[in-house]
């Protein structure tokens, strides 16, 4: 079921089209990504999903109603969380999250409130100011925020930076539960491919306003026919390196070990002409392109 | 229009008064140097004229009902300024809450920080100069409710220049509402200022209210008119003043919430 259709959306500002002319759903239950280079017209298509930014054309539709004339109603059943927003920063995390979910009418605000700090780790935080707190402590609150009313599509947008590598592992995972358990929707901005990867069901590749690919991380992956091979070379570097410069393949040469960018069908190929040349490698191994491949072949298109 | 929501506003606003200290003391502090100030001077002139016995009450209830001009328009713009400079205008607008019940909450603000700064300077002018104004009896209402009306008006039009200009015209916060003050007569009445001012005066509501205080301080008399007319001028500056500030909120939603600071 479609639980957020966006038809035709589009931004203008003055001379300069943000957002051109975009159509994309969400699914209940679905993890979806927001991927594009900078300035690309991401952070612009969230403050529309979310009503803070009138689109100039187009229609945005949550469990299908439209967002302009249901604005409140939708708005108790979304929330937000973005990095680069603040709280009011001389409020302590507890009167933050008291305030908060006196805007969402929570019932049972004290449990609720002591229930999201446990579950985002900030128990010992709760009676500090903002200002006290370092960015992974922000992003935890501003995440203990967007989680407080229980929301059934929630947008982040980075909901990740700035957090150790252990405490973001934690957020991912409590993400795919707190799917897994509510059937929660989700967007995510993020420029971490690696976890784009492992938490997105699907992901938009926007970029100069426009969507230029819809698909599951691994179909965009697909996408790219280039692995790269990495192998420790023990005899014949330097022909390893004239062959590839000879057959025009992208190389890194760090020490011992090369990596060299072949298409998938020509890795047997490339192997065995390694091997005609008396090349002998100790260590071989063959990388398959990524989402972050992606990423990177299409922002060095652009 | 939800209370839960208006509640969350105001009570995201006593938190911050309650950890500012220089919130706190901008609502005792300026009515207690203006009493002894302007109290003190009163006192001074009193001596050469013996017989302007109501000099210190008409200068006492000048500065006493400023209060409630000033912080009807102050807690509506420094209290969107807050939101501003914390960057959390954001936060508020992709909640449920409407436009509508933040306007609200920053009107109760404005009561209860009015009520607090007026009833603590009421105490500072008895404790300091046995000055009592609470002669004025029921016309307190009207007094209070027409200027707070006025402090108002003044403060949504100022936030509306703050919300299209942002913080840069900031300053407006705190001066908008002195630009007003001399045609408001606090001290003195509208007669006697130059006949282009005594024009401007007559479209300033609070001057028609300070008038009608010291005609109560003067004679006793209570004359209607005044609080009629008062009434319609702010009914009209309220209404222009809040179409005005949605007008800029719309703007601002074109160019999106994030971006005014």
């Amino acid at each position: 079921m479609n639980i957020l259709a966006v038809n035709n959306l589009s931004k203008k500002f003055k001379d300069k089209v943000a957002v051109n002319d975009i159509s994309f759903s969400l699914q209940e239950g679905e993890i979806l990504g927001l991927l594009g280079p900078n300035g690309a017209g991401k952070t612009t298509t969230l403050q529309m999903l979310l009503g803070v930014l009138t689109p100039t054309t187009g229609l945005i539709k949550y469990f299908g109603k439209d967002l302009g004339e249901n604005r409140t109603e939708i708005l108790e059943e979304v929330n937000f969380s973005s990095t680069y927003t603040k709280l009011p920063w001389r409020l302590s995390v507890k009167e933050n999250l008291t305030f908060i979910s006196y805007l969402y009418q929570i019932k049972n605000r004290q449990s609720r409130i002591k229930e999201i700090v446990k579950i985002f780790k900030i128990e010992q935080l709760i009676n500090m100011p903002m200002t006290d707190l370092s960015a992974g402590q922000l992003t935890r609150v501003n995440l203990a925020k967007a989680f407080i009313n229980y929301p059934k599509i929630l947008l982040l947008d980075e909901p990740t930076a700035s957090l150790d590598p252990d405490v973001a592992t934690y957020i991912r995972d409590f993400l795919l539960e707190e799917r897994k358990k509510f059937n929660v929707s989700i967007i995510i901005t993020s420029h971490n491919m690696a976890e784009v990867e492992e938490v997105c069901d699907r992901v938009i590749f926007i970029n100069n306003g426009k969507i230029i690919a819809n698909d599951t991380p691994v179909g965009l992956a697909k996408t790219i026919e280039i692995s790269h091979v990495e192998l420790l070379v023990k005899d014949g570097l330097k022909r390893t390196e004239e062959f590839c410069q000879k057959q025009s393949y992208a190389y890194k040469i760090d020490g011992r070990y090369i990596v060299v960018d072949v298409k998938e069908r020509e890795i047997a190929q490339f192997l065995r002409d390694l091997m005609n040349k008396g090349v002998y490698y100790d260590e071989i191994s063959i990388n398959k392109p990524t989402l972050e491949d992606y990423f990177l072949q299409m922002t060095r298109k652009i | 229009m939800r209370i839960h929501r208006i509640y969350a506003v105001i009570l995201r606003f006593m938190y911050l008064f309650r950890r500012s200290y220089d919130r706190i003391s901008d609502a005792f502090y300026w009515p207690t140097i203006d009493l002894m100030l302007w109290g003190l001077t009163s006192v001074y002139f009193r001596s050469y004229m013996p017989d302007a016995s109501k000099v210190i009450l008409i200068i006492m209830s000048g500065i006493l009902f400023w209060i409630i001009i000033w912080r009807g328009q102050y807690e509506i713009t420094v209290n969107l300024l807050e939101d501003l400079w914390n960057e959390n205008l954001i936060n508020m607008f992709v909640s449920p809450l409407k436009f509508g019940e933040w306007i609200v909450a920053f009107l109760f603000i404005g009561v209860i920080k009015a009520f607090m700064s007026f009833s603590f300077a009421l105490l500072m002018a008895y404790l300091l100069y046995k000055v009592n104004i609470l002669f004025f009896g029921w016309n307190f209402i009207p007094i209070i409710a027409l200027l707070i009306m006025t402090g108002w008006a003044v403060g949504f039009f100022v936030a509306g220049l703050i919300l299209r200009f942002g913080t840069k015209v900031q300053t407006f916060a705190w001066t908008i509402v002195a630009l007003i003050s001399p045609f408001s007569a606090l001290y003195y009445p509208v007669s006697i200022l130059p006949t282009w001012a005594q024009t401007v005066a007559k479209f300033i509501p609070a001057s028609y209210i300070f008038e009608e205080i010291r005609e109560i301080i003067a004679t006793g008399k209570v004359d209607p008119n005044k609080f009629y007319i008062s009434l319609t001028l702010n009914c009209i500056y309220l209404v222009l003043s809040l179409l005005f500030l949605r007008n800029s909120f719309d703007k601002v939603l074109n160019k999106g919430l994030v971006k005014v600071y």
